[in-house]
């Protein structure tokens, strides 16, 4: 299981370093001078905070696919024996799932603010707490999509498909400026979008964010409980029926 | 005082009944055997008292409290060792444990101490860094077996506790076991080895096809049943179904069993004076006796009783 992480680590750092370093810096010198102005006077420096957010976010759905790994060895039987509540366990899944993500992301995460340079220490505070908050509301979404989904094959096209929209319907890769105005209006609502700008307004970056810093900080503390409420619904509702086999 | 009472417990996975109205009371401080062959619906009992599953008629109460109604508060006064260890993302023996421990909230010292003491025990201490999934199914059992024993639960259920574990390391769990109930533990142990069951409960309850046969201490059931001795008798051949007949009608015969055709078990009183007179219904029917054997009843007895199978039989069933 570890081994298994150790493997999905070095190929999303990979995969990071690809976006990064390849497909960042070589958009950067298409884009013209219109994108660098609204992204904060460097088109690259916009994309690298933004793709963070986006491995923050895939890294954390991953604790769906625990939740079928567990089912398989029977361990579910064992979590729901634990002398703990219903909220407590799901509480702590989400928290531990986006605890663990949270810190292997961090490195990359640091990477790019010493690429961007660092300003303001308390506003990278603020910025981080947000997106530690982000990453458990991520792992709350993700239990509850496994525990309401029996099939997972199922679960695996789901997050393929959710992944394409709530990344690309988000302000990870382009500005809003450039966003024809239903994308903009949909964007606005999507998790992605507050956590993207949350990061680069604690980064510093000047870019034209889509929403200020209070209404991200908000979405996300929303997104979190919201999904963590629902995961502590289903979890009840479908374990205890013996659902889960 | 009753610690568990379940009323009209039931479950179903779809037309079947796995467990059936079960009505049990369990004491306070007692050892409770559940035994039954495969099937019988131990597992599944247990799982609904540890509110893993929920009861789909009736209900029991765990402590004072109502499963189907404070799972949350029941849950807590229960721990639970399963028949198939349950190990996963955590990977040696020292992580299961501590984790474990970690959840139902023993301090750090505390948790060290027992953690260490229950791997000493169990003869895992060497291993106690080694990746689970490097044991034999008899040491993956153990560790199983080691949760409950760190946890100290007021009551520790044990799902067949020593499947797969030599005859050495089965007497150190049953001590350890019975160590757990001094200290105050309530115990509900499922298993479907006569001998596991006879030794270690106070209490048996006998379990078929989800219904509950009978519940007593194992030596009221052994004594309950008819005739205090008992004859096995291996032939040469089968025995005819007359002279299964004439079999019960010697005086102080209460009943017989086949096991087999030619494998006759003879339920009597007074099994030495009556001996020589089966042997000679034998010799005049022409079966030829291979074996004799002259025992107590035991608790496949008392199954077979109520069933008129064996435990092993119905396990093939
Ligand atoms: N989740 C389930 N779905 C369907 N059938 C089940 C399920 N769990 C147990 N059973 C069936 O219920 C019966 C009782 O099983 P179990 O409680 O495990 O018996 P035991 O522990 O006495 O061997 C068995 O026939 C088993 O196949
Ligand atoms: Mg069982």
């Amino acid at each position: 299981m570890f081994l298994h992480y150790k493997f999905v680590l070095i190929l999303r750092a990979l995969w990071f370093l690809a976006q990064i370093a390849l497909f960042g810096l070589i958009v950067n010198r298409m884009v013209k001078e219109e994108v660098q102005v609204v992204t904060g006077g460097n088109y690259f420096y916009f994309y690298a905070a933004g793709i963070v957010v986006t491995l923050l976010y895939s890294m954390t759905v991953f604790i769906g696919y625990d939740i079928y790994e567990e089912a398989d060895h029977g361990v579910t039987e064992y979590l729901l024996s634990l002398p703990v509540s219903r909220r407590e366990l799901v509480l702590g899944r989400a928290i531990g799932g986006g605890l663990r993500s949270f810190l292997y992301v961090a490195p990359l995460m640091f990477v790019v603010l010493l690429l961007i340079g660092i300003t303001d220490p308390f506003r990278i505070l603020i910025a981080l707490t947000a997106l530690f908050l982000f990453a458990f509301g991520v792992a709350g979404m993700s239990i509850t999509l496994a525990m309401s989904i029996k099939s997972h094959d199922r679960f695996d096209i789901l997050l393929g498909v959710l992944n394409a929209f709530i990344v690309r319907l988000s302000t990870t890769m382009y500005p809003v400026a450039f966003m024809p105005p239903q994308y903009a209006a949909m964007a606005q609502f999507n998790p992605l979008t507050f956590a993207a700008d949350i990061f680069r307004w604690g980064a510093g970056l000047e870019a034209v964010l889509l929403t200020s810093p209070f209404v991200s900080v908000f979405g996300i503390v929303v997104f979190f409980s919201v999904f963590t409420f629902l995961g502590i619904v289903f979890y009840e509702k479908r374990l205890e029926g013996g659902g889960w086999r | 005082m009753a610690i568990i009472r379940t009323f009209d417990l039931t479950k179903k996975f779809g037309e079947f009944t796995a467990v059936d109205h079960l009505n049990l009371s369990i004491e306070e401080g007692e050892i409770f055997g559940l035994l039954g062959p495969n099937g019988a619906g131990k597992t599944t009992t247990l799982l609904m008292l540890t509110t893993v599953i929920k009861p789909t008629e009736g209900t029991a109460y765990v402590g004072e409290y109502d499963i189907t109604k404070e799972p949350d508060k029941a849950r807590r006064l229960v721990g639970m060792a399963f028949q198939e260890p349950k190990l996963m993302w955590v990977m040696t023996p020292w992580d299961v444990l501590n984790w474990h421990a970690k959840v139902c909230g023993l301090s750090s010292s505390e948790r060290k101490q027992r953690v260490k003491w229950a791997l000493t025990e169990l003869g895992l201490w060497e291993d106690r860094h080694k990746s689970v999934h490097t044991f034999s199914g008899g040491m993956r059992k153990r560790v199983e077996v080691a949760k409950i024993l760190i946890q100290r639960p007021k009551i520790a259920i044990v799902d067949e506790p020593t499947t797969q574990i030599d005859i050495v390391g089965k007497h150190r769990i049953w001590n350890m076991i019975r160590a757990l109930r001094d200290e105050g533990s309530t115990i509900i142990l499922a298993t479907n080895e006569l001998y596991e069951a006879d030794i270690l409960s106070d209490r048996v309850a006998i379990m078929h096809r989800g219904k509950l046969l009978v519940c007593d201490s194992p030596k009221k059931l052994k004594d309950s049943i008819v005739g205090g001795d008992l004859i096995e008798l291996v032939l040469e051949k089968e025995a005819a179904e007359n002279t299964v007949e004439e079999l019960k009608k010697i005086e102080k015969v209460v009943d017989v069993l086949a096991i087999k055709p030619n494998h006759l078990r003879i339920y009597l009183n007074h099994a030495e004076e009556v001996l020589p007179q089966i042997t000679e219904l034998f010799m005049k029917a022409r079966l030829p006796i291979r074996s004799i054997r002259m025992s107590e009843p035991s608790l496949d007895d008392v199954f077979a009783h109520y069933t008129g199978l064996t435990i092993e039989e119905a396990e093939k069933q």
